[in-house]
């Protein structure tokens, strides 16, 4: 407990006191304002960066949940005997190194990489017209994100659909519900906390999110975490204005961490 | 199975999408395997060539930088394993008020942007006067790796009779020798994954490493620096092909020791 007092929770305090000027990374009279705060709250580019890291978390977590809920449903209830062979095939890419995932997609969607390079061989596109966009965009940050954390999505839906009791379902259909009607009335609500848990699972990381989009994203696909990096970083550094924009981004997360808590069972997912 | 939950139809469609997602999931690290072995400059594809791993067990830096990342992830392992084994132990085994807090305290770093935990240790060790090198680094990773280790010796010290560690009571071992005889082997299988999980946790770890790392660099930090310049990209990627095959056999290895250990046993 004393190890997480001093190195987790007193790093976030000092980060607090830098977003009300107690601390100054530049010698110089200082004292508590919230000057800091008052700044970010009045800047349009911030506000139109949080909203845009939003935007994207959320169309990533909502796509890749819609993805992985057929794969789950089949590991846990078609039957099939390898099914934790499977679960394994299917989690073990999450597992491997996050940096090299991304590499490899920068190999693929590279003006000059295997999908351009396949569009030329095929003349469909001349060799001085890639297609562009698709590094360094918008799009190849929501690609790669996805990519990454579909894999992990799977395990929460699967716990939850592996614990659903059959019985359930048998009885569905001794009482003549149609395949569809008992999945909708009965395996549908019963692992809702599961999908729940797995959509926020992705959506928390995603929203602080600035490897991926600084390697894949160019200026379109910037995100609030680059912000932050940025005020720390070597170029022009402003801790004060970087301390408010983690804190609030601390906040955010930690109220959705408490609104979705009762869906959160992370001791159930690891028992897997 | 129950008929009512999947068709045949049904259950042959979800067996082609399955196959589908897996392709999408492996064929990216496979075209990383075969541009690791292409003799020509990246991007065209021709010949086949070893240069590339050669080039990388030449490069000085590389091996540096993977050698850091190794320390740091053993030093890492080790230590969230130390604690975690303590904190397990303090929330399967004990009832003190305030538990649900001290959980979900212990819970938090997974939910934590790792980014915004890399600066907040930064400006601790600023305002403290500690110089960042390798310890800083590992005490970032101890926080947000102990998480994991709790969650996975936790259910395992749930599942053990709590009755074998009484009868040791009652035979008169006090509390260490009871842990060293009794607990300790039963939950060694739960030890060895967490080892393993926040061994590669760390050493794949970037956004609080590059905060804390100070001029050396780790192999995360390598590779991001690599992946901005253009003309290492295929050394890079022979790398890349090594610690990918080496994770997975691990982790495949892992896994499906755990499985057969836990079924022998039989807990």
């Amino acid at each position: 407990m004393a190890w997480l007092g001093v190195f987790f929770v007193a790093p976030i305090v000092i980060v607090a006191l830098y977003s009300f000027n107690v601390y100054t990374l530049f010698p110089g009279p200082h004292g508590f304002t919230l000057d800091a705060w008052h700044t970010v709250a009045g800047s349009g580019i911030y506000r139109h960066l949080f909203w845009k890291s939003i935007e994207m978390s959320l169309i990533v977590s909502i796509s890749i949940v819609v993805l992985a809920y057929p794969l789950a449903y089949y590991l846990a209830l078609s039957g099939t005997r390898r099914k934790y062979v499977l679960l394994l095939l299917l989690i073990a890419p999450f597992l491997t190194s996050y940096l090299l995932r991304v590499l490899a997609w920068k190999v693929i969607l590279g003006d000059q990489g295997v999908i351009n390079s396949f569009l030329v061989w095929t003349h469909l596109r001349a060799p001085e017209h890639p297609i562009s966009q698709l590094l360094y965009s918008r799009f190849a940050v929501m690609l790669v994100l996805a990519y990454i954390w579909l894999p992990f999505v799977a395990l929460p839906i699967f716990v939850a659909l592996e614990n659903l009791d059959q019985r359930l379902l048998e009885a569905a259909g001794d009482l003549y519900a149609s395949r569809w009607r008992a999945f909708v009335a009965v395996t549908l609500p019963l692992s809702l906390p599961g999908v729940i848990a797995a959509f926020f699972f992705v959506f928390i990381p995603t929203i602080g999110e600035f490897v991926t989009p600084s390697l894949v994203g160019g200026t379109g696909g910037y995100m609030y975490g680059n912000q932050i990096v940025d005020k720390f970083g070597a170029g022009f550094p402003d801790w004060e204005t970087g301390s408010v924009l983690a804190l609030f981004l601390i906040i955010v997360v930690a109220i959705l961490t408490a609104l979705f808590s009762r869906f959160l069972q992370p001791q159930r997912v690891a028992a897997e | 199975m129950s008929t009512i939950a999947l068709s045949k139809n049904g259950a042959r469609v979800l067996r082609g999408f399955f196959a589908l997602v897996v392709a999408f999931l492996y064929a990216p690290i496979l075209i990383l395997v075969i541009f690791s072995f292409n003799d020509s400059d990246f991007p065209s594809l021709s010949g086949f060539t070893l240069r590339w791993y050669r080039q990388f067990i030449e490069n000085g830096d590389l091996r540096a930088a993977l050698w850091t990342s190794a320390i740091i992830a053993a030093l890492t392992s080790i230590g969230a394993v130390a604690l975690g084994v303590l904190s397990s132990i303090a929330l399967a085994r004990r009832f003190f008020r305030g538990k649900p807090v001290v959980s979900a305290l212990l819970l938090s770093p997974l939910v934590i942007p790792y980014l915004v935990f890399g600066i907040a240790l930064l400006l601790l060790f600023h305002q403290i006067g500690i110089s960042r090198g390798i310890p800083t680094v590992v005490i970032g990773h101890i926080v947000i790796t102990l998480p994991y280790t709790i969650l996975v010796l936790v259910p395992r010290l749930e599942q053990i009779e709590e009755a074998l560690e009484e009868a040791a009571y009652d035979l008169g071992a006090n509390r260490w020798v009871t842990f060293r005889l009794i607990t300790f082997p039963l939950i060694l299988p739960a030890v060895v994954s967490a080892l393993l999980i926040a061994f590669t946790a760390s050493f794949d770890e970037y956004a609080v490493a590059s905060f804390l790392v100070g001029t050396r660099s780790t192999f995360p930090i390598y590779l991001y620096s690599a992946l901005r310049f253009p003309s290492q990209l295929p050394q890079v990627i022979a790398v890349a092909v090594v610690v990918l095959l080496v994770s997975l056999t691990v982790v495949a290895a892992a896994e499906l020791g755990r499985r057969f250990v836990e079924s022998r046993v039989g807990v």
